[in-house]
């Protein structure tokens, strides 16, 4: 009789602490939403940030974030990529590989602020690129690679073992291994860890305030010259971000709507990040569904 | 023995690190025939069959002598890579790749830059035929091979190894995942195989031995206690170590 109510009460304890958390994050994300999304018209998403004035959008800033993701992703994709395919197909079980995990773990803790002014120091003044998309990506890099190459290491040891070994049964190199069989079957895990990544750098402000800088200077979207100081493709211009402008909106703002446009902004930040993990979750399910066919 | 000899291993030593798990081990494998290796679990019948197609480089230090065709395979200039494509392998589990049954069979061939689409459609049904599925698949060569039974995808895991046209074929207990009737299915394909292959077996099944194969090697404790002709291993085996192994005494 005592163990089925200990029981019970266990599980009355455990459903309402989970009830509570995620009553918690729905009423959080719900608020956002209610409060930002009256705020969010054509015009809101389409005209440029305004100064003084109100009635300014976030044209700009919403770009300057997708591109900036889209950077960072050519970036740390390929790097994340590369040592998780070492990590998970070439190391050996030493020392090194232990303090090199032990690297990732703790990079992947860094608080982004520091990273930020770590990319102020390096980035921006070290190497002169100035506050810049560029600069602003490279933090981004260094922020996304550890959480980065830990997902891709995952997928790629979600390949079953036997698979491996089939390929080196039939004469196959390790690295034909690794690209014809490992890769292709970790592909969807690695694809949804990446979206998912850049889901979550989307929404990051703290390493970019002195790195991607918190200006937004007039941009032309029919210039499509990358080394045009105008053109939007231009990495080397500094580029307020969605985040940063509700950072900067709240904290500085001199525009009467400060509140509307921060609230606009955090429901349309919110948004994307919902979409990108949508995204991924369906692009995971259709290459899953593709090699099973 | 008048027996051709497929490979021949003189006092092979495998160890995991500072464990030893085989010890001087020789045997000579017969051609075309089948030979079944036996013993308890953690006897080093695998180690001993992985190490002969070099699988357990990465794994473990493996010294001795691992003859075919009068040379020594065992040394660290040897192409392993070619090495399989001779001697190549059967897993416990079915090992298929996310592929259709077609592209699974030339797997191999593809690698080794086969191109020439007669060739490989011809290849497909001999190594099907030969691993006795092609009757049950040859309508849906292009579907996927996930949606074949386990026994099927065992076969063509099989027929995939000989589309590579090994002299050497190992298998590492490859009926353990598999039902009854899949088992006798492969145990009968293993016998029309011996004709032009050579198959060297692990098994947990001391009927599937005596069954199929022509030879049998009793491992113990990382020891070759045993070899001989089937028969005799299983009626009048010479060691008691056998004699006790065989009759349940442990194991």
């Amino acid at each position: 009789m005592r163990a089925e109510k200990v029981d019970k009460i266990a599980t009355a304890v455990v459903l309402s602490l989970a009830g509570l958390v995620g009553l918690l994050i729905i009423s959080f994300l719900g608020y956002l939403l209610v409060v930002g999304l009256p705020n969010v018209s054509w015009h809101f998403l389409f005209s440029p940030a305004e100064s003084f004035k109100s009635g300014g959008g976030i044209r700009d800033q919403l770009f300057n974030s997708l591109y900036l993701v889209v950077l960072t992703m050519l970036v740390s994709v390929p790097l994340a990529l590369c040592a998780a395919i070492y990590l998970s197909e070439y190391a050996p079980q030493n020392r090194l590989t232990a303090t090199l995990r032990l690297a990732i773990e703790v990079l992947s803790s860094l608080p982004s602020v520091v990273i930020g002014l770590f990319g102020y120091l390096v980035f921006v003044l070290q190497f002169g690129l100035d506050f810049s998309l560029l600069a602003g990506a490279l933090a981004l890099t260094i922020l996304n690679l550890p959480l980065l190459t830990r997902s891709c290491e995952d997928a790629l040891q979600q390949v079953p073992q036997l698979q491996r070994q089939a390929g080196l049964g039939l004469g196959m190199s390790k690295w034909r291994v690794t690209t014809k069989i490992v890769l292709p079957a970790a592909l969807s895990g690695i694809i949804t860890g990446a979206i998912l990544s850049a889901g979550r750098i989307f929404g990051e402000a703290a390493a970019l305030i002195y790195t991607a800088g918190q200006s937004s200077p007039a941009i032309s979207y029919t210039d499509w010259n990358p080394f045009s100081p105008t053109s939007f493709l231009n990495p080397l211009r500094p580029a307020e971000t969605l985040a940063v402008h509700i950072w900067k909106v709240n904290s500085e703002g001199l525009v009467p709507d400060a509140r509307a446009v921060s609230n606009g902004s955090a429901a349309v930040l919110i948004i994307t990040i919902l979409a990108f993990n949508l995204l991924a979750r369906l692009v995971g399910y259709l290459i899953k569904r593709r090699l099973a066919k | 023995m008048t027996e051709q000899i497929a490979l021949e291993v003189k006092d092979l030593h495998v160890a995991y690190g500072d464990k030893r798990v085989v010890q001087d081990v020789s045997l000579k494998f017969p051609a075309r025939q089948i030979t079944a290796m036996i013993g308890a679990s953690g006897s080093g019948k695998s180690t001993v069959l992985r190490s002969l197609n070099r699988m357990n480089d990465d794994l473990a230090t493996v010294t001795g002598m691992i003859n075919f065709h009068g040379f020594n395979i065992n040394q660290p200039n040897v192409n392993v890579y070619r090495v399989r494509q001779q001697i190549g392998m059967v897993f416990q589990q079915p090992t298929p790749f996310p592929l259709s049954i077609y592209e699974n069979v030339i797997y191999g061939l593809r690698l080794a830059g086969e191109r020439d689409r007669q060739v490989l459609d011809q290849r497909v049904e001999e190594s099907l035929r030969q691993a006795a599925l092609w009757d049950e698949v040859k309508d849906q060569l292009k579907e996927s091979a996930l949606a074949l039974s386990g026994g099927q995808q065992q076969r063509l895991c099989i027929a995939r190894t000989l589309a590579v046209r090994p002299e050497i074929i190992l298998m590492d207990e490859p009926t353990s995942a598999l039902d009854p009737v899949s088992t006798s299915q492969i145990e009968d394909t293993l016998v029309q195989l011996k004709e032009q292959f050579t198959i060297i077996m692990v098994t947990h099944n001391m009927q599937q031995a005596s069954r199929s194969a022509d030879w049998t090697a009793f491992m113990h404790q990382g020891r070759l206690v045993e070899f001989g002709p089937t028969s005799q291993i299983f009626m009048n085996p010479q060691e008691e170590q056998t004699a006790d192994y065989l009759s349940g005494k442990f194991g």
